[in-house]
């Protein structure tokens, strides 16, 4: 995760948790999608590192714009609206892709098998009943 | 260099070849059977779900390498896109031992009578290539008797007795209902639909001194943890192997078919697996690379006699390619309809493959394999549903074991349109142009998708569904798994590639065994198909021997 600065790990964290957030079932960072990244950062999703290092800081700018505190400082309810904005283009293609992307890859870290990174102890499977037998 | 000498080569190690190299080795012939990917374990397979055959999103469990295998796609608009292997539109199937049969999902079924005489029971429509089989269902069908009991199929032979004739049953009954099964049997049986348990190559019970299924929940896409789905790595190449007659060569990829002056096949040359370049040569040269593959080498096997490729005098190769334009529809049920026990297919109907009021040919519905957690995810959320965030989560663990689908392959309307050729610019990592695809098929095939799609629906509502969604069926190209068509069967040279014995016009003892002679490719996965066509070549060959 050291390809990210720290402000940058912060609004991932924070952006991964309103993407799947923490319910009765744990959140996607609780799970491991944090490390799903840290580890595709350097494998599978290595191209994407520049994206991810623009796209969280329009993201944190956009907050520290609006409210003058980071994104992962906002009430959640105003990271959700923020984010749902972003999703409907609000702020421009780009940043949009970005989003989509974010989902995309932060759903493949908490769906997707242990040994990725994510869905520690296969938590994300027990929640929706994907057992595995044999 | 001195090149090795054998009786037959056979280029691919997957279903059809698996057949070819078997017959022809139980019958004293040395065969040499090339595969340009290794034997990969079960474990060497692995169960990722990101990487494997259903979901590709980041790689592949069985190859080819996501390096040096690059293909080339071209749109509507003539625009090019490289793609590496596991992108869409590359249309990959498996390059291991076993071929795509390592992985599958094992549904076994014949085509149906109709699908081979599609021309006279619909007629031609303007701008396809649709043609009749130069053979029939009766003629096939000892074959395909002899690829369900000597591979394995489990199924119940009479309840698709009605579609598909058959003068023996399966070796192994079906495997047991599951909830998914029943619930859909429910709207079935409401409808007056008739329906079937699919065949699958898969044991149902100890069978070929291997293990029954355990119902596990990774079949396709996977290897089997039990070794109880039945592909060519574990019936007929075991076979060839064991009459001490055949050479099993992996990591061998076949550089060109060899020809001698008169323009007859000799052999193939091939780099080995330290890229070392080999030659072999034999009476008799079997292809059964799949049908993008085996287009392509023949295109790239071009002689000054044949400059455009080996067989294409008429501009045929590559031509009429079809895989399966698959259509259905989700549905979400007020039960659970996973009930845990893999491999999740299990209820089809044929009612709707031929005889469709104004439509031409049709597709077999049935029920979904087990959808691995992340494929529900990104493939089978209702349209209006948010991406993200806590309703997503809430329906993710709220629906998932009420969703199924169904669904089923479309007997797609050729066209010589749809194509492979080979790239003028782009090379392997071995030096040889790629395959480069464009065209789709005809329009026709999204008209009777739309038709199979509300069929779907109308079945997943009388079994009770409380919410159905689906995607409009769209027109593209589609190879993959299910490719065909390329070196199409026919009797005239100007217009197919292969004669009924499948072999190469012009060349009499140049063949093919997989399913690029396919002239249509039914409405039913192909792969029983490509056995049966590849016992019957086999024999063929061994009867003119």
């Amino acid at each position: 995760m050291d390809l990210l600065t720290i402000t940058q790990q912060t609004t991932l964290r924070a952006a991964i948790d309103r993407i799947i957030p923490p319910d009765q079932f744990p959140g996607g960072w609780e799970v491991g999608v944090g490390d799903y990244f840290a580890r595709q950062f350097t494998g599978d999703l290595a191209a994407f590192v520049g994206r991810y290092t623009v796209g969280l800081d329009a993201l944190d700018a956009l907050a520290r714009q609006g409210d003058t505190i980071p994104f992962a400082a906002l009430p959640t309810a105003a990271q959700d609206q923020l984010l749902a904005q972003i999703e409907a283009d609000v702020y421009g293609g780009e940043l949009a892709q970005f989003f989509a992307l974010l989902v995309t890859h932060a759903m493949e870290g908490y769906y997707g098998n242990p040994e990725n990174g994510g869905n520690r102890d296969a938590v994300a499977w027990q929640m929706i009943g994907f057992e595995v037998r044999g | 260099m001195s090149a090795a000498r054998y009786d037959a080569i056979v280029v691919g190690a997957g279903a059809g070849g698996g057949v070819a190299a078997a017959v022809l080795a139980e019958a004293g012939k040395r065969v040499l059977l090339l595969e340009r990917g290794p034997a990969l374990s079960f474990a060497e397979v692995g169960r990722d779900h990101l990487r494997n055959q259903r979901f590709s999103q980041h790689g592949h469990n069985a190859g080819p390498a996501l390096d040096g295998n690059p293909r080339v796609a071209t749109d509507a608009q003539g625009k090019t896109r490289l793609l590496r292997p596991h992108e869409g539109g590359y249309h990959n199937n498996a390059a291991i031992v076993g071929g795509g049969t390592r992985v599958y999902g094992a549904q076994a079924w014949r085509f149906l009578p109709n699908d081979f005489r599609m021309a006279s029971t619909y007629g031609v429509p303007e701008g396809s290539s649709l043609a009749d089989w130069p053979l029939d269902y009766d003629e096939l069908a000892p074959y395909y008797e002899r690829a369900e009991w000597e591979l394995g199929v489990s199924g119940n032979g009479a309840a698709s007795a009605n579609e598909l004739p058959r003068e023996r049953d399966y070796p192994m009954p079906p495997l047991p209902p599951t909830t998914q099964t029943r619930i859909l049997r429910r709207g079935a049986d409401a409808l007056g639909w008739a329906t079937t348990p699919v065949p699958l190559l898969i044991n149902s019970v100890p069978h070929d001194g291997r293990d029954a299924c355990i119902r596990c929940q990774h079949c396709v896409g996977f290897a089997c943890p039990v070794d109880a789905k039945n592909g060519a790595q574990n019936t007929v190449i075991p076979r060839a192997l064991a009459t001490g007659n055949c050479e099993l060569v992996t990591n061998a990829m076949v550089t060109r078919i060899a020809t001698d002056g008169a323009g007859r096949a000799s052999g193939v040359d091939y780099l080995d697996r330290d890229d070392m370049p080999q030659e072999a040569r034999a009476e008799v040269v079997i292809l059964a690379a799949g049908a993008v593959e085996t287009a392509r080498l023949l295109l790239n096997s071009a002689t000054d006699r044949e400059p455009t490729g080996i067989g294409n005098s008429s501009d045929q190769v590559g031509r009429h390619l079809q895989g399966h334009a698959y259509t259905g529809v989700n549905a979400r049920f007020a039960e659970p309809v996973y009930d845990g026990l893999g491999p999740g297919v299990s209820i089809a109907t044929l009612r709707f493959n031929h005889g469709n009021d104004g439509i031409i040919g049709g597709g077999m519905l049935a029920d979904e394999f087990v959808i691995l957690p992340i494929i529900f995810q990104q493939r089978y959320l209702p349209p209006n549903l948010p991406r993200w965030g806590a309703a997503n989560k809430t329906f993710m663990r709220e629906a998932y074991r009420y969703v199924t689908d169904v669904k089923g392959p479309i007997q797609e309307i050729p066209s010589r349109k749809g194509r492979v050729t080979v790239d003028p610019d782009v090379r392997d990592r071995y030096g040889l142009p790629v395959a480069r695809f464009s065209g789709t098929t005809h329009p026709e095939t999204i008209r009777t998708a739309q038709f199979i799609q509300d069929r779907a629906r109308e079945w997943v509502e009388a079994a009770g569904a409380i919410e159905t969604w689906s995607t409009p069926p769209r027109l593209q190209l589609f190879g993959g798994q299910h490719q065909a068509g390329t070196c199409r069967m026919g009797d005239d040279p100007r217009t197919s590639v292969v004669d009924r014995r499948c072999r190469v016009h012009g060349h009499d003892n140049l063949f093919v065994a997989d399913g690029s002679p396919h002239v249509t490719n039914g409405g039913v996965n192909p792969v029983l198909t490509i056995l049966a066509l590849a016992y019957r070549t086999a024999e063929g060959i061994l009867r003119a021997w």
